[in-house]
């Protein structure tokens, strides 16, 4: 490639309007991060991990990430690649997340109907936007989340081949041809 | 039958290639086409063709964390990990930090590789000729030595390697960027399209190309031949090509060489020293240490090629000391580790397209495009000296690019699965001048596992490569608005030494041996069996990719030796 990975990093970044979370691009940009260790998760926070992703990306006409398993991908990242802070962050999120929940319908996120998991979500998010004007420590919990079920989803098997086109081995190259009416975004 | 003779058969060769990336492979593979029975030394794992590239063979999913290092990968490769060549997929590929200590002065990032055919498998594969303004700029500029050779004594050797490797790309007729053999270059995006023609007519003088690139855009006989075939534009080429689609010593230099049957090549053989031959005024042979069990043997040859990357060859060298050469091999002059040099980049800019919205692309390009060098060209004069040349790509954005905003649910992702705008992007790869205080060295007091005394690093970019780093990031950005790219941003991201894995000049070639390690056969002055071909031989680091020129001196180099061999002249 010519074009290095943090340079489509930063014009990723860039298209985005600057904004990807902190854990991510030092992964991708190989900054050191210090190292730490942390509990794993419990079947329960599985389940609500996989319950947020699932209002994230929800099944459509194509299934979901719980359908798809990004939860798997999300604990992978958060236990093995995040720095301290970061799954501090997380979990303290994630907690938080679900004790809201609680507090407002008097229900866990697991078992909240989908408005209600909207609502919370939708709170979750504009706290870290807010914290994310701020600049304060890590990406804030929403956005994590957000990336990790976003990238866990596409980057799935069926997230990579039923929502979006997957092609192995392409064959040829044209790089200026007509967008067909059909056409999804590529995998890769 | 005498055991004796058949153990010395066994340890005795005509020719001792050190290293088989690039250099090493190319060496391996005229030696033994001219007849030399040939071994070949490397210190990294043996890597099989098409069946050793285990992660090009995986899909997303396989991959545990997308590519994302591990907190404890970043603990063990404090170093490696600082930059994005290691990663997830290319772990297997590089060294561990703890087996490949250095010290750095100053801040010097140092891939080293762990297999056989080294970078060769994980290059950017950009390949452009050096020209003679690049080899007379020294002289003229009074800079550091002239390169002992010019122009028109390597263009057959650029052509011959070409035509065997195979590079696709565009004929443009520069002086400052002579044509290759080219096989048909690769297609453009809309947008890169439209972007040449508009810096094209608002820049004269500046011209915008497909890059130049050792990818088969078509497959001749000179590549089917060695089992190759075109590529299939999955862009994995940096985890090893199954179709040898692009040039590696596995896909193209090694095969060949192997069909000769005169090759040998031994993995896990690191070489600790050059043993010198007083009496005969000559390199004898080489040391090996097995880095698995730690053996150490010897081995002997007419002649020694050392093509294991500028900085291992150059601490191959000043780790060989005899009474003849105190200070290091050849290092008459006391030049061996000083020049060492590195290109520049992580500088330049970015910017959104708007328009192209009903078209699209079909295939991986494992390429970009190219801005050959215009600045201190012909009446262009700036407050620097050298130049630049842009890499750069057309994209457009895919399901990652709404990360960041405030929307989550069906909307977002139903958006996602349809392609969002597009942009271009041009990064900046620039000249850096051969200082003698930029050097390497060995830290006698600190070894690593294989008793090796460690590399120190001490070199730096100067005042002429900041001065040019503002005029690269300033042309990427007024080329980018010119050209009608909108929210246009320049980026300079810091580029340290090391960084562009383009290290060079460390033994550097001349006319001089007072001034200089090797003469312009890539001989060193001081023992004229023994040849450098790697980057460690380049006067100069031009601004182009290098990889190309030390395929073109190797083979030059060869034929030398063997016909200097013919006529007993080594």
């Amino acid at each position: 490639m010519t074009i290095n990975r943090r340079e489509a990093v930063q014009r990723v970044a860039a298209l985005m309007g600057g904004m990807i979370s902190a854990p991510a691009m030092a992964g991708i940009m190989g900054q050191k991060t210090n190292n730490g260790t942390f509990v794993s998760f419990t079947a329960d926070q599985t389940t609500l991990i996989a319950s947020i992703a699932d209002v994230i990306i929800p099944t459509t006409k194509t299934p979901g990430a719980k359908a798809a398993g990004a939860e798997k991908f999300i604990i992978n990242v958060v236990q093995d690649c995040y720095t301290k802070a970061e799954q501090e962050t997380f979990y303290a999120g994630l907690t938080k997340l679900d004790a809201d929940c609680k507090t407002k319908t008097g229900k866990g996120f697991v078992e909240a109907n989908e408005i209600q998991k909207k609502e919370v979500l939708t709170a979750c998010m504009l706290e870290g936007d807010a914290a994310r004007k701020a600049k304060k420590g890590t990406a804030p919990f929403f956005f994590m989340i957000k990336e990790l079920a976003t990238t866990g989803y596409f980057t799935s098997k069926i997230g990579a081949t039923e929502a979006l086109e997957y092609l192995p081995i392409p064959g040829k190259f044209d790089g200026c041809m007509p967008l067909g009416p059909n056409q999804k975004t590529w995998t890769l | 039958m005498n055991l004796n003779i058949d153990a010395i058969k066994t340890i005795t060769y005509d020719a001792i290639v050190v290293g088989s990336g690039v250099s090493g492979g190319y060496a391996a593979k005229e030696l033994t086409e001219k007849g030399m029975r040939t071994l070949v030394l490397d210190r990294g794992k043996q890597m099989e063709h098409i069946t050793g590239y285990e992660p090009s063979y995986k899909d997303p999913w396989d991959f545990k964390y997308n590519g994302l290092l591990t907190q404890e990968q970043k603990a063990s490769h404090p170093k490696l990990s600082r930059d994005y060549p290691y990663n997830e997929m290319t772990e297997k590929y590089w060294m561990n930090d703890s087996d490949s200590l250095y010290k750095e002065e100053k801040r010097f990032d140092w891939y080293r590789p762990n297999i056989v055919g080294g970078k060769s498998i994980m290059w950017g594969r950009q390949t452009y000729r050096l020209s003679d303004i690049d080899f007379e700029a020294n002289v003229k500029e009074g800079i550091a030595v002239d390169w002992p050779i010019r122009y028109n004594e390597i263009s057959p050797w650029y052509s011959y390697v070409e035509k065997h490797v195979g590079i696709s790309g565009e004929a443009l007729g520069l002086a400052q960027l002579p044509d290759s053999e080219f096989l048909k270059p690769m297609d453009m995006y809309c947008v890169e399209k439209e972007v040449r023609k508009r810096i094209e007519k608002n820049f004269p003088g500046r011209i915008m190309t497909i890059g130049r690139v050792a990818n088969l855009s078509e497959a001749k006989q000179a590549q089917l031949g060695v089992g190759r075939s075109a590529c299939q534009y999955r862009n994995k080429c940096r985890l090893g090509c199954p179709y040898g689609a692009y040039f590696s010593s596995q896909s193209c230099t090694l095969p060949p060489a192997a069909k000769t049957g005169l090759l040998t090549l031994r993995p896990d053989s690191l070489v600790s020293e050059i043993i010198y031959d007083a009496t005969k005024q000559r390199a004898k042979g080489v040391r090996v240490i097995d880095t698995v069990t730690h053996e150490v043997k010897e081995y002997y040859a007419k002649v020694i090629f050392v093509c294991g990357s500028t900085v291992s060859t150059t601490a191959l060298l000043l780790n060989s000391k005899s009474n003849r050469f105190q200070n290091g091999f050849g290092n008459d002059s006391g030049e061996l580790g000083h020049n060492l040099m590195d290109h520049h980049f992580k500088i330049g800019a970015t910017g959104t397209w708007e328009g192209d919205e009903d078209k699209y692309y079909i295939g991986r390009r494992p390429n970009g495009i190219y801005i050959p060098r215009y600045r201190n060209i012909g009446n262009d004069k700036r407050d620097y000296v050298r130049g630049f040349g842009y890499q750069g790509s057309g994209s457009r954005s895919g399901w990652n690019r709404g990360i960041g905003d405030l929307n989550f649910g069906a909307d977002y992702k139903e958006s996602l699965t349809h392609p969002g705008p597009w942009g271009m992007s041009l990064g900046g790869f620039g000249e850096t001048l051969p200082y003698h205080e930029n050097k390497m060295y060995l830290d006698p007091m600190t070894k690593d596992k294989w008793g090796m005394p460690v590399v120190v690093f001490d070199a730096e970019f100067k005042e002429n490569e900041r001065k040019m780093r503002k005029d690269i990031m300033n042309d990427a950005g007024e080329m980018l608005e010119a050209a009608g790219l909108k929210n246009v941003k320049a980026f300079d991201n810091g580029s340290y030494p090391g960084m562009a894995i383009h290290e060079m000049g460390t033994a550097r070639m001349g006319r001089d041996p007072k001034t200089s390690v090797l003469n312009g056969n890539n001989q060193v002055h001081a023992c004229k069996n023994v040849f450098v071909t790697d980057g460690a031989c380049m006067t100069s680091t031009s601004c182009v990719n290098p990889s190309l020129t030390y395929m073109a001196l190797t083979a030059r180099a060869a034929d030398f030796a063997v016909k200097e061999m013919k006529k007993k002249h080594l």
